[in-house]
């Protein structure tokens, strides 16, 4: 008569009202015996209920409850998703209270494996084949996870490359991957031509590639990047009390400034250092006036110097005025390249923001150390 | 579109050419639209014929075959050798139009939000120029002379186009970039930029205007005339030098002006707007338009006066610039009494944080009646 339902909560409602009368008896504590007595109470009422559903238990002679009941269906598979799913809310949890990082991955674990969890749970009410079920499964949620994983996988190897590259020196870089792309042709150039290479062989070789690229990316991502020189400007900077753009000298900023070259398809003008020690200059199209170079101000103007003596030489521009209302004066503004070897050239961009008429003496281009270099700047 | 190719007032109409730079691209434009036709209809007839034809009336399939060689190789060749015939002319006449050795006059133009500054470098071009000349909005150009603009922008990518003169070209910070322009005859030629530039994009305009030979002489002598304060003290126009001193100069140079101490005033845009520039009002009233070109200083009757002129009598009208009486008081003093209201700039103080506190136009400055009074009167002497 009594189910095994009905017996537990029965016995649990006697326990706890033995308890209330012990607790009530032995301590002279109001709230813990009216918290047990409640609790006898709620007990009790429960194992009445069971009791008149029969604790949803069907008699074995009603077979087609039997055939029918929820307790017949097969019992869903082993599932890793609700673990996921609670892995995932106690990592949001931590992050709560840790870094917004590990809250954001708490937030995706979460949504992702209630997303898994929701589909599978869908499909196994399908029907009762077990086989059909997952075949359900896979049609709505394949769709979203290829692309997804693809995506994940892509970015991993991205981001494993990046640090790669990053780590290595600049030469190093060139090389390694220079051998891992002929290393990639030719292996894909033996895949085509050989047919009798077993796919599983391939897969495999792919698979050490990107766990290599992946644990090496993770490695140079732990070690971090090379150093990597930020681009000197030489606006005011001195050394050794000394001006560098007014001087022909060799600094410390010549030595690890880039060498590169910006070389734009399309700047603002070039000025040319010729071997007469003279400063000669040409601009998009006619050039208007062969005395003095016109730039826009505010803009930022590309300006290349091109040497042409026998020397290193810099080109030095000097933008000094007289400073605005309610602006500090920073003193005099003097702007150059580094030191241009013989027959070298080298990108200049200037943003002049005052007009030339507010310099005492206007503007002018020179080069440090040629008396005879000098080109007027105007800027209207 | 048939609706807006019936306009009859239309001065930004690229089928009405008024150069020769204009009228290359027009020469091109006339074979290459009928040959476009042609083959439009052509196609078009066919697949009508092929619907009509072969429409489902529940006959059997026709027999598939797979490809007819013949027919593949021709219709790979035909469009070929037209699109060869129209390669040959295009190509001639975008190497004619970047031809920039000829050019007898060059000016350079710098596009920012949302207004064009034009500047007149020092040079024997252009009939000599002896000192930089800088203006907004209009750019004047000699007739029938060939000009090189040179032109770049400060702060996002626009476009530059005269629909009549020429076609449009982009004008890109940190590029410069080079159009042709030339003029038939004496008259005013509306452009606008043509590459979204922001949210007052469609405010940003521009005006070519052609003058005689002995007219832009004239026009010249007045951009380098030498400054001319107020005259007398007590003068609404005297008192609008002091207010345009206090409220307009950190922005806007004049030419020649100076602080009560006899300091030259130097306008700083650069240190106030995100641009780094703001028109140069030294000879404003010689300009029609202002903001960008989108409003005219002149009245809706001097305005058709000046426009509609022959091309004989133009340029001594254009030449007497703004006069009291002529004068759009209304936009002006719109204008000045809140700016952002009237083009929207991002001018709210509130919404600089992308711009470390400059402003992206002229901001609302709150001007009382009075200092907008005075700033008109003074205005109208700067020509």
């Amino acid at each position: 008569m009594f189910t095994t339902g009905s017996k537990l909560l029965i016995g649990s409602s006697v326990i706890a009202a033995i308890s209330a009368i012990a607790y009530g008896v032995a301590q002279d504590g109001v709230m813990g015996t009216v918290g047990l007595a409640s609790a006898a109470v709620a007990l009790a009422f429960l194992a009445g209920i069971n009791i008149y559903t029969n604790d949803s238990n069907i008699w074995d002679d009603e077979i087609a409850s039997v055939e029918t009941a929820p307790a017949a269906a097969r019992p869903p598979a082993n599932s890793i998703w609700p673990m996921a799913f609670a892995l995932g809310a106690a990592v949001l949890t931590v992050g709560l209270v840790t870094y917004q990082a590990v809250f954001v991955v708490g937030v995706v674990l979460l949504l992702a494996s209630g997303a898994e969890w929701t589909a599978e749970a869908w499909a196994e009410r399908a029907s009762a084949d077990a086989a059909f079920n997952a075949e359900v499964r896979s049609r709505i949620a394949n769709p979203l996870e290829f692309p997804l994983a693809a995506a994940i996988g892509i970015g991993i190897i991205v981001y494993s490359f990046s640090r790669i590259m990053l780590w290595l020196s600049k030469t190093n870089t060139v090389i390694a991957f220079a051998v891992l792309g002929v290393i990639i042709l030719t292996v894909a150039f033996l895949a085509a031509y050989r047919p009798g290479l077993k796919s599983r062989a391939a897969v495999g070789a792919i698979a050490v590639g990107v766990l290599a690229l992946v644990a090496g990316g993770a490695a140079a991502g732990l070690d971090g990047e090379r150093e990597i020189k930020e681009h000197e400007t030489t606006e005011g900077l001195t050394e050794e009390g000394e001006e560098i753009c007014l001087s022909p000298e060799e600094f410390e900023a010549d030595e690890k400034a880039s060498q590169s070259v910006g070389a734009q398809a399309n700047v603002a003008a070039e000025i040319t250092l010729t071997e007469a020690g003279e400063l000669d200059f040409d601009v998009v199209g006619p050039v208007e006036s062969p005395d003095q170079l016109t730039l826009p101000r505010s803009n930022p103007n590309n300006v290349i110097f091109i040497n042409e003596s026998d020397h290193e030489r810099r080109l030095s521009v000097d933008l000094t005025v007289p400073p605005a209302e309610a602006v500090e004066d920073e003193g005099p503004l003097l702007k150059c390249t580094t030191l241009v070897e013989p027959g070298g050239r080298q990108n200049i961009t200037l943003t002049i923001g005052a007009p030339s008429f507010a310099a005492p003496d206007g503007y002018f281009f020179f080069v440090p150390g040629v008396e005879s270099a000098r080109l007027e700047l105007v800027v209207p | 579109m048939l609706i807006a190719g019936c306009a009859q007032d239309a001065p930004q109409d690229t089928w009405d050419p008024a150069g020769p730079n204009a009228q290359d691209i027009h020469n091109l434009q006339w074979p290459v639209f009928a040959i476009a036709g042609v083959v439009g209809v052509i196609v078009l007839t066919f697949i009508a014929i092929i619907i009509v034809k072969f429409r489902d009336r529940g006959q059997a399939i026709p027999e598939q075959t797979h490809g007819k060689p013949a027919l593949e190789i021709g219709l790979t060749i035909l469009p070929a050798l037209i699109l060869i015939g129209v390669a040959i002319p295009t190509v001639g006449t975008l190497m004619a139009l970047n031809e920039t050795d000829d050019t007898e006059c060059i000016i350079n133009v710098t596009g920012q939000q949302w207004w064009w500054e034009v500047d007149y470098a020092q040079q024997d071009g252009c009939g000599g120029i002896a000192e930089p000349i800088v203006t907004s909005g209009q750019m004047i150009i000699p007739v029938n002379t060939p000009v090189l603009v040179r032109g770049t922008s400060r702060d996002v990518i626009h476009s530059w186009w005269i629909p009549r003169l020429n076609g449009k070209k982009d004008m890109v910070p940190g590029r410069v970039h080079t159009v042709r322009l030339e003029a038939d005859e004496p008259g005013i030629y509306a452009g606008q930029c043509t590459e979204f530039c922001g949210l007052s994009h469609a405010n940003m305009r521009m005006e070519v205007v052609a003058l005689t030979e002995e007219d832009f002489e004239t026009w010249k002598a007045q951009q380098l005339a030498p400054y001319e304060a107020p005259i007398g003290d007590d003068t609404l126009a005297a008192t609008g030098e002091s207010t345009f001193i206090a409220q307009c100069s950190r922005c806007h140079q004049v030419n020649g002006l100076e602080d009560a101490d006899g300091q030259p005033v130097i306008a700083r845009p650069d240190l106030q707007v995100y641009s780094g520039a703001a028109p140069n009002l030294s000879y404003f009233m010689t300009r029609n338009t202002f903001a960008g070109a989108t409003w005219d200083l002149l009245t809706d009757e001097c305005r058709a006066n000046v426009w509609e002129s022959d091309p004989e009598t133009f340029g001594e009208k254009y030449l007497a610039g703004v006069s009291e009486d002529c004068l759009n008081s209304v936009d002006l003093r719109e204008w000045l009494r809140n700016a952002p209201a009237k083009k929207p700039m991002y001018a709210d103080p509130t919404q600089l944080e992308d711009t470390n506190g400059l402003v992206r136009g002229m901001p609302n400055l709150a001007l009382s009646e009075d200092q907008i009074d005075e700033l008109v009167a003074y205005l109208l002497e700067r020509k």
